[in-house]
């Protein structure tokens, strides 16, 4: 015996939400807008490729000696010396600061509200407006550059600690609690061995973040590679510009590699 | 040693976790603590070592008022009760050494916490925690190459390191499987007989307070229903204190040792 073939209906999908309806043409709208109101145009863009271009001319033969050349070896070793002691010395306060934004890691309301505050201060200021900050506060050089990778390096770290923080096992702390430990205590022994892997990838991501930031950290006047650039970038000679930024790229390059494999095998 | 008179713990939602709890436990006693879930059995326990604190009433520990004590006299308070927990509670990637060492912290400086440099006395006191519970050889490996019974063990040899005067015990056989449970109960059974520390047990498992217990108090929206012997401990009076016919999830084993 058949059935009849009644067609079995799927039951109707629900309408997009109102949200979706209003927050998708809010995008779009908000995206012409802006693109009408910076003037932005395809056409400006391909004429003034094929004008000519000294940078884009500098691009085609680089200026490789520069890797050799004595004053741009040394601000490289400057720009390394930068992040690494920027992300070390940021990276050390970064972590009491994180952990004291917790409820578990700081018992007075009040001074966690004010760390909390701080660290989101430290978050909302870009590396580079700090160099301009430090530049103008103390003068050209490295001490400036530094400063800012201090500062860049407590809001990257502090911010990705924190998170972790927020899902760490609470069960050790209880017992730590419980067993009347100081809060410092309670946290070298039952939070820190919990976090530290994680941190030690975030210090090696936030030196990654800070060899890059130190090159752009030049060029406002914090010392490094980036001095070395605006350097040449001033003189109009572009073939030096585009060999220090091949280096800079190589340099860049083989550290994220070996900071990435690192990483990896600490998670 | 721990004395509650009226103690009430009223949380912020309203409802009550301890309702005018009055109590004498003597020094040395072994007491295991059943109700249903929600009955006040944590709160009880979390109230003597002052982790919750009390709303009314007053608690006495070692006739000290924990009900009074600021921040500091707590933490002193705690150092001297160890805790055991039903989750273990233990740092999973630090090494069974250091889980017990934590066990310790109250008694050491700061700046031997941070940079882990334990004196040989304290070392001394948490191998011989761990050797009472028959975890010494496990003492360089990581928490989590260790199996549930093991932990829980571990767990214990903890709360000992404290050398303290009060162990509490909050459902510490709840994660293990029945013959672990036994052999974890005896644990503290033998602890409580040979060092005279006064232990307080949360089981839900009323074959084990009737095996373990030899006082056990029952717990029933926050009041204490019933306080008696364990041989005492009839189904019927069970059937009072859970307000509800047993089930063969009340018990550890299938057979009913109760009836």
């Amino acid at each position: 015996m058949t059935t009849p073939a009644t067609a079995v209906e799927l039951p109707a999908k629900s309408p997009p939400s109102r949200f979706t309806i209003w927050g998708s043409i809010a995008a779009v709208v908000l995206t012409v807008v802006t693109a009408i109101t910076v003037e932005f145009s395809f056409l400006e863009i391909v004429e003034n490729l094929f004008r000519r271009n000294l940078v884009v001319e500098g691009l085609l033969r680089p200026d490789i000696s520069q890797i050799w050349s004595e004053r741009s070896a040394r601000a490289f070793v400057e720009t390394l010396q930068l992040a690494i002691l920027g992300t070390a010395s940021g990276g050390v306060i970064a972590l009491p600061l994180a952990m004291w934004a917790t409820d578990f890691g700081n018992p007075y309301p009040a001074l966690r509200a004010t760390v909390r505050t701080f660290n989101a201060v430290v978050r909302s200021i870009p590396d580079l407006l700090w160099a301009l900050l430090f530049v103008t506060a103390v003068g050209i050089g490295v001490l400036p550059g530094w400063l800012a990778l201090f500062f860049f390096s407590i809001a990257v770290v502090s911010k990705l600690t924190a998170d972790t923080l927020d899902g760490i096992d609470r069960g050790p702390i209880e017992a730590a609690q419980a067993s009347g430990a100081s809060l410092t205590a309670l946290l070298k022994t039952a939070v820190v061995p919990q976090i530290l892997p994680a941190y030690t990838s975030f210090l090696l991501y936030g030196f990654e973040l800070n060899l890059r930031a130190s090159a752009v950290l030049g060029l406002v006047g914090a010392g490094g590679i980036g001095a070395r650039i605006e350097f040449f970038r001033g003189r109009g000679e572009w073939s030096e510009v585009w060999g220090l930024v091949l280096m800079f790229f190589l340099v860049v390059f083989l550290v994220e590699r070996l900071s990435v494999s690192l990483r990896r095998r600490l998670v | 040693m721990i004395r509650l008179v009226d103690a009430t713990v009223e949380y912020p939602n309203g409802t009550r976790g301890l309702d005018g709890v009055t109590l004498d436990i003597s020094k040395g006693e072994l007491v295991v603590v059943v109700g249903l879930s929600g009955a006040g059995k944590s709160t009880l326990i979390r109230a003597i070592n002052g982790l919750v604190p009390l709303t009314a009433g007053e608690l006495y520990v070692d006739d000290r008022p924990v009900h009074q004590m600021n921040r500091r006299q707590l933490r002193d308070l705690r150092a001297e009760v160890g805790m055991i927990f039903q989750g273990f509670n233990l740092v999973d990637r630090s090494t069974v050494l250091n889980n017990v060492m934590m066990g310790r912290l109250h008694h050491l400086p700061t700046w031997r916490t941070l940079f882990s440099l334990y004196p040989s006395a304290d070392l001394d006191i948490a191998a011989e925690s761990l050797e009472r519970v028959g975890m010494l050889e496990r003492a360089h490996s990581r928490a989590t190459a260790l199996s549930g019974g093991q932990r829980q063990r571990v767990g214990i040899a903890r709360a000992l390191a404290q050398q303290p005067k009060v162990i509490l015990a909050d459902e510490p056989v709840a994660s293990l499987d029945p013959p672990t449970s036994h052999a974890v109960m005896q644990h503290l059974q033998s602890i409580n007989h040979s060092l005279g520390i006064t232990t307080v047990i949360n089981l839900h498992f009323l074959d084990l307070a009737v095996t373990y217990g030899e006082r056990i108090i029952g717990l029933r929206d926050g009041r204490v229903v019933f306080d008696g012997k364990g041989s005492e401990c009839t189904p019927a009076v069970f059937e009072g204190i859970y307000g509800r016919s047993l089930t063969s999830g009340d018990t550890l084993s299938d057979e009913a040792p109760l009836g």
